[in-house]
């Protein structure tokens, strides 16, 4: 029997899997010559809802299949994976914006199903387990370290340098944090990795667990992410069942456990203090730093912290070397970067490639540039606290310091793209809205400086500035940026005050 | 780790040396540098959420704020820079634009020079705000509110009451009580959030009107046996405030509601002001002022004349414990040296003589063997029919603190009190039956050999007799006796003598029974059979119910020890009284209280000086009491107001408070502590000290004294555990007993090396059946104590702002028993002795198991004291307040 593969990521879901998965599923009763194999996306959702065949040949593509066509590609034949226009895609590995990516944490991603612990056994998991398991805990943390892997969640701090950390600390309990709180707009690597390749994630925090010594780690995921959630609980229990989670994993003698959590739908918890407290179940709210949570973390224990797709990078340096990760990059970004481009591009969807390519060829190469008829004006990345980047600045290379030598950041790899279309004036006031709608409401420049500067924006936006709003705006910007307690008041006037810089003409005062 | 001479750091090119842990904050507060910040306290700890305090440290690439970073060796800090300027002046701003300018926000905002006209324009959103009137003693008003949280922090790190949170998120927050007002909430109205906040958003009704603070003293409160030290503050002679001293170790700038807001009892109107004479027939007839000359006169005349005609028996004298220590010892120089007999007592005897007794018997000494810090250093607490969150509310507020921290945690009551829901364990044991359960414990540790063999051994005797009573308890038999499960009684004994550090506080739940003494004995004797005393975090440790309990008897306001605990027996010491007093020292015990009023009755006793003490409404059996002192010849009453005592007097003298006056009160653990004169005493009212001197000198027997210190060396002269105690040196935090020289730096820790009575004495006790057990007839039990907002029979407390938070005695009734006899919450129930009834307002609650009922006693009318037998303590008349068999029924 063939095997059909759909998406059921929650972005393939929105594209239309949804409802082509019903579809199938009534052609499957009737016909009953194929099978249905749930996966994540491969995050090419330009192309999405995108069907897969397993025929004899390899795995045949069809994409932007629409329900009404399900019955015509069965009858001409797409079991078969004739090539049916305009649907065929062939091999889905040789797509271009596929073919040209260098899929390490993402590899399996819209390969397997998403759900089965055999098939992600199957398709090279549980490697990098097995091997941590036969080594002293402080190789497996040297390996990370010689992976020179940073953390993904977007302030790039080097994973084994927190791994050691947390290792150092003598405490009768550790906890492993995975952070799943994917809160930057247009950013969705980690979603993308709970909903399709879920064990991934498990097994990096199995591999963490093992490092420092923890028996305890928990999943913390957005309140806006409900199949995540689901896609992890239903992964810890299978993984559990399966005897790679719990008391003795994979007959070690080494316990450790996880639990998923959900968030309260506040972007700040992303903040990985922020998250604690939230976990701990108190409001989240930032904490201040030092001490740090490898120190002093959930519940006041040592706690690893690590975004989702660091953690699910971690099964694949452990499993091929540090060496072989640290031999793609450049300069201190070694390995491959999953960037998430949205906004006005004629492609969007997830690339991963090594450090080092620019991001014009990203947003060209991949993202296919603006859509007909338009003009790319500006990029942000780095989610909506990174900067607004003019084209004079579209060739620094994908790289952690370049980008901030550059005075942006590149964070958790979002890549937003503005066109000519954009309301610049409404854009400014939306991000700053943004913070002040997010602020935790700790630390005053952030809770009172974005309101106030929202509030400017609003009233520059309807062209009822005043004459001292741009030295309002800086000076609020200055203490913001000078005295916030995170990154996100100590940030969200980045992006305003370059667009400010790049566009002037959008923020006029009124000549009165 | 680093030590503090380790750590140098420069703050603006000056150098600090600083403790390792501390913040730059904390040097900064400990030096004096005035570094701008609205979110950090000392009490609290670091926040970070103003951002005031950034401050440059060198080699750093951002600022970093000062509350929250943490000093480092070598540390290069700068306070002042124009970007740090800028910084603090925009946020000033943008607090002004949210927030009225109050407190020290409006003090910044002026030294950096910053209005609030950027923000404030239509444009610009002001949360909405109303005022929250709702407490009797402070108002919070939302739109002076900078969200800095540091009530919210109060509230949870130094009261532990979790009553206020922060709402909402980013510019919507905002400070709630509850799910609204304060009075609706769990707040205790403790004040530590008022103290802290810094815009007076929060703050006191008392100082609405915004007058400055002209004058502060420090003084002792007045209230429980705490000893908090408080700063009062005064605006033109009016007191405004009771500020807790944040370097008191008793209570670390922490207090309650009593404490600190409870005060206005005194400049009550109905505070006695001249001295009365009674004209017509007691207890109905009125009273005339008179001037002092004439109301000392007549007592010398009459006191003069019933001795002369009855003999020297014919006075007798109660003490308060509610007065100094100077005054208790001149009262009791008075009995002694002026009339002539033993005839003293004071009210120490209706709450913890029994612990006086039976601590006595097992170690040799009567009082706490540890501090109050000890809390922090106890790895185990065990509170023993004591509801410190309630009755001594500074203190349970470090026990729930410690919990918090960990520390473990056995409640042993009758009753769920507050702290029993962060306990370990908690042993609901039938009323009465202290004894059998702490005998359980130790046969649990005896048979567990769980025992301190080496303690035992080193520094105890009578051993053998012990574990042979004790074998007798065995866990199944103390179960039938006390309800108390056979597993949660090994639980607690394994608990309690397997702990590093394990340390008792007991309260009148253990000592206010038939057995009393017995009770404190069974808990001394698990102290040495595990060798939990003598160290820092155990030992036993009474919390004391009033001010000075514990000084009233270490004064010698006792028939049978004189000041210092010396015994009558004692020719030496009786004879340096008599060289100091110059008269013949009586040698006969004299009258415990119950005595005297079994004496008066029988005509033995004819005349009775009640010095703050209202007799008649707090001793059980009221009636019998009232009866006692109708039959006296001649009775005179010094107070503060006209009790059921003082209407009953001959001569009723008006006495000044504790605010109006200088003395010593000494605190539970020991503590010597002074009070001061922060108000004088209204009309001509006057502190007893000096009336006692002009009676005995009227009498006689000059008594001249300057002020009070002159009293305490008299004391420091004659009683060797106090021989070091001088006013001089009582300055600061106050001195602990025993304090043998001038040289002695006080004793925190009692029988580090050896007991008083040398080995300490396992007591052999036996457990005996409470005075009175329900039946047929009376199938209740009913128990007393104190609720939080009120205090003993009300004086003070039913004249102040507290009755609007609690204004009747409830009486808790189990939600299953109230369903049995018909009754509803908030219905009046009639509580039925077989002495007398009470009517009293049901509160259903789960806190008292079934069976059992509980009531607080500040509301005389409802006349709880009536149905009180004069059952007591076997040893030392402690009166069983805490075990009365009742009868329930709706009220008619």
């Amino acid at each position: 029997m063939v095997d059909v593969f759909l998406s059921c990521d929650s972005a393939s879901r929105a594209a239309g899997s949804r409802q082509l998965e019903a579809v199938l599923r009534r052609e499957q009763a009737r016909r009953s010559d194929f099978g249905l194999t749930l996966t994540g996306s491969r995050g090419a959702f330009f192309m999405e809802p995108m069907l897969e065949v397993g025929t004899t040949a390899g795995r045949v593509a069809y994409g932007n299949v629409a329900v009404a066509d399900v019955p015509f590609l069965l009858s001409a034949g797409m079991l078969e994976g004739k090539p049916i226009a305009p649907f065929y895609l062939g091999d889905p590995e040789q797509i271009p914006f596929l073919k040209g990516q260098t899929r390490v944490t993402f590899a399996r991603c819209g390969r397997i199903a998403c759900d089965s612990p055999l098939a992600y056994e199957k398709d090279g998991g549980l490697a990098g387990l097995r091997a941590a398991l036969q080594r002293a805990p402080q190789d497996v943390i040297d390996e990370v370290q010689r992976s020179q892997l940073r953390g993904r969640g977007g302030a790039a701090f080097p994973t084994g340098v927190k791994w050691q950390t947390v290792a150092a600390c003598a405490a009768d309990q550790k906890y492993i944090v995975a952070n799943g709180d994917e809160g930057d707009p247009g950013t969705y690597a980690d979603r993308m990795l709970m909903e399709g390749d879920p064990f991934a994630v498990l097994e990096g925090m199995a591999i963490a667990a093992w490092a420092v010594g923890a028996s305890q780690g928990f999943v913390y995921i957005r309140a806006e992410y409900p199949r995540a959630a689901a896609a992890m609980r239903t992964a810890a229990e299978k993984a559990r069942q399966a005897g790679w989670l719990g008391r003795d994993i994979l007959s070690s003698g080494f316990g450790f456990d996880v639990e998923v959590r959900q968030g309260g739908g506040t972007y700040v918890c992303g903040e990985e203090t922020a998250l604690l407290e939230s976990l701990e179940g108190k409001r989240g709210i930032v904490r201040a730093k030092p001490p740090y949570p490898a120190t002093c973390g959930l519940f006041g224990k040592p706690t690893i912290v690590n975004n989702i797709t660091t953690l699910a990078t971690i099964p694949a340096i452990i499993g091929r070397g540090g060496d072989w990760y640290a031999s793609m990059g450049t300069g201190r970004s070694r390995g491959a970067m999953a960037l998430q481009l949205a906004g006005a591009l004629a492609t969007p969807g997830l690339v991963e490639v090594p450090f080092g390519i620019t991001l014009r060829q990203v947003i060209q190469e991949y993202g296919g540039g603006a859509r007909p008829g338009r003009k790319l004006i500006a990029v942000q990345a780095g989610g909506p606290l990174g900067d607004l980047l003019g084209e004079d600045r579209w060739d620094i290379p994908i790289d952690f310091d370049a980008f901030a030598a550059a005075g942006g950041m590149l964070g958790h790899g979002g890549i937003v793209a503005y066109d000519d279309q954009t309301d610049i004036a409404a854009l400014a006031y939306r991000l700053m809205e943004f913070c002040a709608h997010e602020s935790c409401g700790k630390c005053a420049p952030c809770r009172m400086g974005a309101q106030r500067s929202a509030e400017i924006l609003a009233s520059m936006r309807l062209g009822n500035g005043m004459l001292d709003d741009e030295q309002a705006l800086d000076d609020v910007a200055f203490a913001m940026r000078g005295a916030s307690l995170c990154a996100l008041g100590g940030m969200a006037p980045t992006p305003v005050l370059s667009a400010m810089k790049l566009f002037p003409e959008a923020f006029r005062p009124p000549t009165r | 780790m680093q030590t503090p001479a380790d750590i140098t750091l420069t703050i603006d090119r000056l150098a600090y040396s600083a403790a390792a842990n501390s913040t730059i904050m904390d040097v900064a507060h400990r030096h004096g540098l005035d570094i701008a910040g609205l979110c950090s306290s000392p009490q609290l700890s670091p926040y970070g959420s103003c951002r005031l305090c950034m401050v440059q440290v060198e080699g750093q690439r951002s600022l970093a704020a000062a509350c929250t970073m943490l000093v480092r060796d070598g540390m290069v800090v700068t306070t002042r820079s124009p970007e740090i300027d800028r910084i603090r002046r925009t946020l000033l701003e943008l607090y002004l634009s949210q927030a009225e300018a109050g407190g020290d926000l409006a003090r910044l905002a002026a030294r950096y020079g910053v209005r609030a006209d950027r923000f404030r324009s239509a444009r610009h959103m002001v949360p909405s705000a109303t005022p929250d009137e709702s407490s009797p003693y402070f108002r919070f008003d939302p739109s002076r509110c900078i969200l800095c949280a540091r009530c919210v922090r109060a509230c949870d790190q130094v009261q532990g009451q979790l009553a206020l949170q922060l709402h909402g998120r980013g510019f919507h927050s905002s400070v709630r009580a509850g799910n609204g007002t304060f009075a609706g909430s769990a707040c205790v109205t403790c004040g530590a959030c008022v103290l802290e906040c810094p815009t007076d958003a929060l703050l006191e009704k008392s100082r609405l009107d915004g007058a400055p603070i002209t004058s502060s003293v420090k003084t002792t409160c007045g209230y429980c046996g705490v000893g908090c030290q408080f700063i009062v503050e005064k605006s033109n002679g009016r007191i405004v405030r009771m500020r807790p001293d944040a370097e008191s170790p008793v209570n670390a700038g922490h207090a309650c509601v009593k404490g600190r807001f409870a005060f206005e009892y005194v400049g009550s109107p109905d505070r006695l002001t001249r001295p009365l004479i009674r004209e017509g027939p007691r207890g109905r007839g009125g009273f005339r002022a008179a001037p002092w000359e004439e109301a000392i006169a007549l007592i010398a005349r009459r006191f003069g004349e019933l001795l002369k005609q009855r003999g020297p028996d014919a006075i007798a004298c109660i003490s308060s414990s509610r007065g100094t220590n100077e005054e208790n010892y001149l009262l009791q120089k008075f009995a002694r040296a002026c009339v002539g007999n033993n005839h003293i007592d004071n009210c120490a005897r209706v709450c913890h003589s029994s612990t006086v007794a039976g601590m006595q018997e097992v170690f040799g000494s009567g009082a706490a063997t540890n501090s109050l810090t000890d809390i922090e250093q106890a790895r185990l607490l065990m509170l023993v029919g004591c509801n410190p969150t309630e009755a001594h509310p500074v203190t349970g507020a470090r026990i729930r603190r410690a919990v918090r921290a960990g520390t473990r945690l056995i409640v042993i009551d009758p009753r769920r009190i507050e702290l029993a829901q962060y306990a370990d364990l908690h042993l609901q044991l039938r009323p009465g039956t202290n004894v059998a359960v702490l005998n359980g414990l130790a046969h649990i540790i005896i048979a567990e050999g769980l025992a301190n063999a080496e303690f035992i051994a080193a520094r105890t005797e009578n051993y053998d007799t012990f574990r042979h009573i004790i074998a007798a308890y065995t866990p199944q038999r103390v179960a039938s006796i006390s309800g108390v499960s056979a597993d949660l009684l090994r639980r607690a004994a394994r608990l309690y003598a397997g702990s590093a550090a394990s340390m008792c506080c007991h309260g009148l739940g253990v000592t206010e029974h038939r057995t009393g003494s017995y009770g404190v004995m069974a808990l001394a004797n698990l102290a040495i059979l595990t060798g939990h005393v003598g160290r820092p975090g155990t030992g036993i440790n009474p919390l004391r119910g009033q001010n000075n309990v514990q000084g009233s008897c270490d004064m010698g306001a006792l028939p049978s020890s004189l000041c210092g605990y010396q015994k009558l027996e004692d020719r030496a010491a009786c004879e340096r009284f008599e060289r100091a007093w110059g008269r013949p020292l009586p040698r006969q015990p004299g009258w415990k209280i119950p005595e005297m009023y079994e004496a008066a009755i029988a005509g033995k006793l004819a005349a009775m000086w009640i010095v703050g003490y209202d007799v008649a409404q707090s001793d059980p059996n009221s009636t019998h009491v009232r009866r006692a002192l109708e039959s006296l010849d001649f009775l005179v009453v010094s107070d503060l107001f006209l009790g059921e005592t003082a209407h009953l007097a001959d001569v009723v003298l008006p006495a000044a408070s504790s605010l109006e006056k200088d003395g010593t009160f000494t605190n539970g653990e020991r503590r010597i502590q002074r009070i001061r004169t922060a108000v004088p005493a209204p009309g001509e009212a006057r502190a007893d000290w000096q009336v006692i001197c002009d009676v005995a000198t009227a009498m006689g027997y000059p008594m001249r004294y300057g002020h009070p210190s002159e009293i305490m060396d008299e004391i420091a002269a004659l009683a060797p555990m106090m021989a070091g105690v001088s006013y001089a040196r009582l300055e600061g935090n106050g001195l602990q007993w025993p304090v043998p020289d001038r040289a002695h730096p006080g004793t925190s820790l009692m029988h580090a090396e050896r007991f008083p009575r040398g080995r300490a004495r396992f007591a052999a006790v036996e457990y005996i059946p409470p005075g009175a057990e329900p039946d047929a007839q009376y199938p209740f039990v009913l128990t007393t104590g104190r609720v939080l907002e009120h205090y003993n029979t009300g004086t003070m407390t039913r004249r102040t702002g507290l009755v609007q938070i609690i204004d009747r005695d409830f009486l808790e009734v189990h939600p299953a028993d109230a369903a049995e006899h018909g009754l509803r919450d908030g219905d009046v129930a009639c509580v039925q002795s077989c002495r007398a009834s009470a009517r009293l307002t049901v509160r259903l609650s789960k806190r008292v198991a079934r069976g059992n009922l509980f009531t607080s006693f500040h509301f005389p009318d409802a006349g709880v004291n009536e149905l009180f037998s004069s059952s007591s303590d076997i040893l030392t008349r402690c009166p069983e307040y805490k075990v009365l068999a009742v009868s329930l029924k709706r009220a008619s």
